[in-house]
């Protein structure tokens, strides 16, 4: 009987050409998406998860306060790592790490800017046991000059991992020996670039030995997993004990403690200062919802073509009951041709993913190979997948098909009617509602990106490279930056030189400050940018009120400060010049404002301009240059870099464009708008080749009548009206449910940016105008095509 | 005969040709009908019958000779001009009635009106005449499915006048209904011929072809003969 289901089906699926094609390529795609959400859902779930015991790791949060500022961040406070282990037993293994950013690697012959370098204690691998490919793990730092380096880094400069090690190499004006290499292929939120000693640098020092400062991060290992919770609460009374807010140079005034798991630090961007890669579970929720519409859709396509069309399936049915067969036989059959069909469309999937992993790899940073060698968590998820589309899909048209009586069917020749119309009405509704609001949701996030590349940010970001400086040793890195902006500056292509610590679109630090009020000093934290001499100018940002900077007053570098016009509001001041300011570790009285800036935005246009202090650095940060405009670029680089090889040989120039970086930051955004404006298209493309195959039935069960119609007088296009005005009032009754939804899914969107477009009216009109063309389109086609075909061959076809 | 010609056909024919086979389904028709006539078309199964009746209500065109209707030569018109003539001067029966299942009965008989541009007071006007006249005004509001065969071919000869067509074409319109129904449709056919609707018949049916002015024989695609119903001559003469 099995086999001759399956014959059956086959000849189904190979007869019905057009029928089959829709089904398998809408739940093809559709289980594809499903797919690759899925790899990239568990990509982003593995994050940690490699590391021996990860269950009980768990890192030390902190929620600081500083007065009445309440400060969560993903550092803990002091020399916790050092002292836990030894207060209390639970404490299996404790490490401490700070993160110092990027800065070049290298070897005599080259250099490699290398993200998130590490310092750490030499107990970090046996809390985090990064797998060693070669060196031993327990004593990699213990010597003060030794560094762990990634194979990645390590294959770079050194050609194989086995002669890295014992090598030297540099590191700001240090050497140093390759004690090990670590495999960094499995994800951890570290993410380390290389692994250097703690205590090898003495101005890190106060990192964890300060009990009032916010110090590095803490990893622990427990013995047991129960022990979190009450340890926690033992760690804020050390803190207690120990800590003297008094004292805090950073303000603190109090401190508790949390323990997170080490696999929820990566899905956490709650936290201030989080170690290296944060991830966004936001995206993951988006796309997966998208990937479950797009089965969806799918499925919706296979349950109405397969109700449509059990008119020309009846015939079997009745047979088959007539020569015995039960319904719940009948039944059994239908679902298992859904079921095969779902099989078939999952293979085709499998091959799409395949197809596709090379982007899906560049997007989420992963490297799988093939997915052709099934894990079995994709195994699980695939089965999972083919049994509901198998099932859910396919038995309503089961049970509808399996009901026709033998007797009604064999014995009259009317034809049977065509399953519920309204459902299928219904379920065409919905296909194209989700769709319009994917469609207007993609119209509005592109609006909106443009709103933001066209927002005055309040400086000129045009022209302006920035170089970053290695660390070579503060005195020399002064000197040479100094010199380096002079003969910058002497380049005929070269506008204006300066260096900043922070630019537009990096951020600001928190500075904390004593400033004047009603005649009183009040403490506040600020964020706070160090810029040099001309900056102001280079950058193309005004002053409101006050002067710049100078190079001709001498008394500019120690505590005179510029505010932008946010700052000025905030503190209520009516004229800012002269007021009093001062950090508050420093032992000074004449600290003051000289300048107020208009407000430019130093973060991304998601937020508000916030309250910023500018200070006078002209020694540290990166080197920036103004250049012509309509300069011949590759020549003037080529020029800088001549110059820049006297300075710093065998360092690259490590060169960005400020338009380009400060447009990086909405990358991310970017990137999820081209796949969200990707699958929002496949969305309306798999729920339309639903309507043509459904037109097509639809035009097939009414050829009698077209015929008729056309017999009595009928034009072509009176009947090409009467087809597609079905499907036409369908889609409108679709764009009547969508704008709602779509109104407000995206005004809760928008209130993510301080900067935001207008929803308007033309998004939804766009949007709808553009589905309901593109389903008429679709529609219009077997209309035409039924309506000019010969009305005596439609009527002599009974 | 000196009545002016509403059909005029010469040297009609009509092939099919599909994959394997070439069918001549007329092979060299020469016919004429005068307006208010009626003419009963017989022939065995397969000799062109339908084919032909198709060709002279313009629903397919001939594959060689010449066509004129109403003097004019319609042989190589287009498809808008055919359905134009179609929806002015023709109406149609057939064997299996063809109503349109989804539409009432009222709304069935409206249909050709609706094509024409009729407006809404006159449509319902002529569809409530042509109801009363056939005897199913009380049926308005069915379906098709719910009237019997007598009832439902009664709507399509409804549908079939109610624009008042000078030609009403049927094919078999008998064919499926029992002799006493089938009695009724061709006294409601001769009394449409007889206030001056010229009327095409095919029917297999001798007792229905005695209703006919003229019967005309088909045999393999041509006319083998073409009979005066005496008896119906004789009751004009008189
Ligand atoms: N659309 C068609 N394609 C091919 N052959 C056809 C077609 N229509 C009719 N025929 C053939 O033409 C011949 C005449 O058919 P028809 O006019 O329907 O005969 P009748 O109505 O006299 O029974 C038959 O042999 C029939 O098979
Ligand atoms: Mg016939």
């Amino acid at each position: 009987m099995l086999k001759n289901y399956l014959v059956i089906t086959l000849r189904n699926l190979l007869r019905n050409k057009v029928y089959t094609a829709i089904n398998l390529v809408g739940l093809a795609v559709g289980i594809a998406s499903c797919l690759l959400i899925f790899l990239f859902l568990q990509h982003e779930l593995s994050y940690d998860e490699s590391f021996k015991d990860a269950d009980r790791i768990y890192r030390v949060t902190s929620t600081v306060q500083k007065g009445d500022q309440t400060i969560e961040t993903a550092a803990a406070i002091g020399p916790l790592a050092q002292l836990l282990p030894q207060e209390y037993p639970e404490v299996e293994s404790a490490t401490v790490l700070i993160n110092m950013g990027q800065n070049a690697i290298r070897t005599d012959e080259q250099a490699f800017y290398t993200d998130n370098i590490i310092y750490a204690d030499s107990n970090i691998f046996s809390v985090l046991d990064f797998p060693f490919i070669v060196g031993n793990p327990s004593t990699a730092l213990k010597a003060p000059a030794s560094i762990v380096l990634t194979s990645e880094l390590a294959g770079k400069l050194f050609g194989s991992l086995e002669a890295a090690l014992g090598k030297p190499v540099k590191y700001i004006a240090s050497t140093f020996l390759v004690t090990g290499v670590i495999d960094q292929t499995a994800p951890s939120h570290i993410n380390p670039g290389a692994i250097l000693p703690l205590h090898f640098d003495a101005q890190t020092e106060y990192y964890v030995t300060d009990w009032n400062g916010i110090g590095g991060y803490t990893y622990l290992k427990l013995h047991k997993k129960e022990h979190a919770a009450p340890l926690q609460e033992k760690i804020a009374d050390l803190y207690d004990r120990k800590a003297t807010p008094g004292q805090s140079l950073a303000g603190i005034t109090g401190a508790t403690f949390q323990l997170q798991n080490i696999t929820d630090a990566y899905l956490d961007k709650e936290k201030e200062a989080p170690v290296g890669e944060v991830g966004n579970i936001t995206y993951i929720y988006i796309f997966g919802v998208i990937a479950g519409f797009l089965l969806l859709i799918a499925s919706i396509n296979y349950i109405n073509l397969a109700t449509a069309r059990s008119a020309k399936r009846a015939k079997e049915v009745g047979m088959r009951k007539a020569i015995g067969a039960s319904r719940a036989q009948v039944i059994q059959q239908f679902l298992l041709e859904s079921v095969l069909l779902a099989i078939v469309a999952s293979l085709l999937a499998l091959m799409l993913v395949e197809l596709t992993l090379p982007l899906f790899n560049t997007v989420t940073g992963k490297t799988i190979d093939s997915v052709l060698i099934l894990s079995s968590e994709l195994g699980m998820a695939l089965l999972v997948i083919v049994l509901f589309i198998g099932i859910v899909a396919g038995s309503y048209p089961a049970f509808f098909l399996s009901r026709f009586s033998s007797a009604e069917v064999l014995k009259s020749n009317q034809t049977p009617k065509s399953g519920n119309a309204l459902l299928r009405k219904g379920l065409v509704v919905a296909q194209f509602t989700i769709s319009l609001v994917l469609i207007t949701g993609t119209i509005v996030v592109y609006d909106q990106m443009m709103h933001v590349r066209n927002t005055d940010l309040g400086f000129d970001k045009e022209q302006v490279v920035a170089i970053s400086i290695p660390s070579i040793g503060w005195v020399k890195q002064k000197e040479n930056l100094a010199a380096i902006k002079q003969e910058f500056r002497r380049l005929p292509q070269v506008v204006l030189t300066t260096n900043a610590q922070q630019l537009p679109g990096e951020g600001a630090v928190k500075g904390d400050y004593l400033l004047e009020q009603n005649n009183r000093l009040v403490k506040k934290s600020i964020n706070t940018i160090s810029v040099g001499y001309e900056y102001l100018d280079l950058m193309g940002m005004k002053l409101s009120a006050g002067r710049n900077y100078s190079k001709d007053i001498r008394t500019d570098e120690q505590f005179r400060y510029i505010l932008n016009e946010a700052a000025v509001k905030e503190l209520g001041w009516s004229d800012a010049i002269d007021k009093r300011i001062k950090p508050t570790w420093a032992d000074t009285a004449n600290g003051t404002v000289i300048g107020v800036v208009k407000d430019f935005n130093y973060t991304s246009l998601h937020s508000k301009i916030e309250p910023l202090v500018i200070q006078l650095d002209p020694h540290f940060g990166k080197l920036v240059v103004r250049l012509e405009a309509n300069t011949p670029l590759a020549a003037t680089l080529s020029d800088m870099e001549d110059i820049w090889r006297k300075y710093f040989p065998g360092y690259p120039m490590d060169y960005s464009f400020l338009d380009e970086s400060f447009h990086q930051q909405y990358q991310a955004e970017e990137k999820m708008l081209t796949i969200f404006t990707f699958f929002a298209l496949l969305t309306i493309v798999i729920a339309c080749m639903g309507l043509f195959g459904l037109a097509s039935y639809m035009a097939e069960q009414r050829t009698k009548e077209i015929g008729i119609r056309k017999v009595l007088g009928g034009s072509v296009t009176d009947i090409v009206v009467l087809l597609t005005g079905n499907f036409a009032t369908l889609v409108v009754i679709a764009i009547v449910l969508a704008v709602p939804v779509a109104w407000y899914a995206m005004d809760t969107w928008l209130q993510n940016f301080a900067y935001r477009t207008e929803l308007s009216w033309w998004q939804f009109v766009a949007a709808g105008m553009g589905a309901l063309a593109i389903a008429l389109l679709t529609v219009s086609y077997q209309a035409l095509k039924a309506a000019t075909t010969d009305p005596v061959k439609a009527l002599r076809a009974e | 005969m000196n009545k002016e010609l509403l059909i005029e056909t010469k040297q009609l024919q009509k092939k099919y040709v599909t994959d394997t086979v070439e069918t001549t389904a007329l092979a060299g028709v020469d016919l004429q009908i005068a307006k208010g006539e009626f003419v009963a078309i017989m022939g065995p199964s397969g000799c062109g019958k339908s084919t032909l009746l198709n060709i002279l209500g313009l629903l397919d065109s001939p594959s060689a000779g010449s066509f004129k209707f109403l003097g004019q030569d319609i042989t190589h018109a287009s498809e808008r001009q055919r359905a134009k003539i179609r929806k002015q001067n023709l109406g149609f029966v057939f064997q299996s009635f063809n109503l349109i299942d989804e539409l009432t009965v009222e709304e069935n008989i409206g249909l050709p009106l609706a094509y024409l541009g009729v407006s809404k007071a006159e449509t319902e006007k002529r569809v409530t005449e042509a109801m009363e006249r056939m005897g199913i005004a009380h049926r308005r509001n069915h379906f098709p499915q719910q009237l019997s065969g007598g009832q439902q071919q009664r709507a399509a000869i409804a549908r079939a006048t109610v624009s008042s067509p000078s030609l009403i074409l049927a094919d078999e319109p008998t064919g499926n209904l029992d002799s006493v129904h089938g009695r009724e449709v061709m006294a409601l056919l001769t009394e449409l011929n007889e206030a001056g609707t010229t009327v095409v018949m095919v029917t297999h049916s001798p007792s229905d072809a005695e209703y006919a002015h003229r019967i005309v024989n088909l045999f393999d695609g041509q006319i083998v003969t073409e009979n005066l119903n005496v008896r119906k001559h004789a009751a004009e003469l008189l």
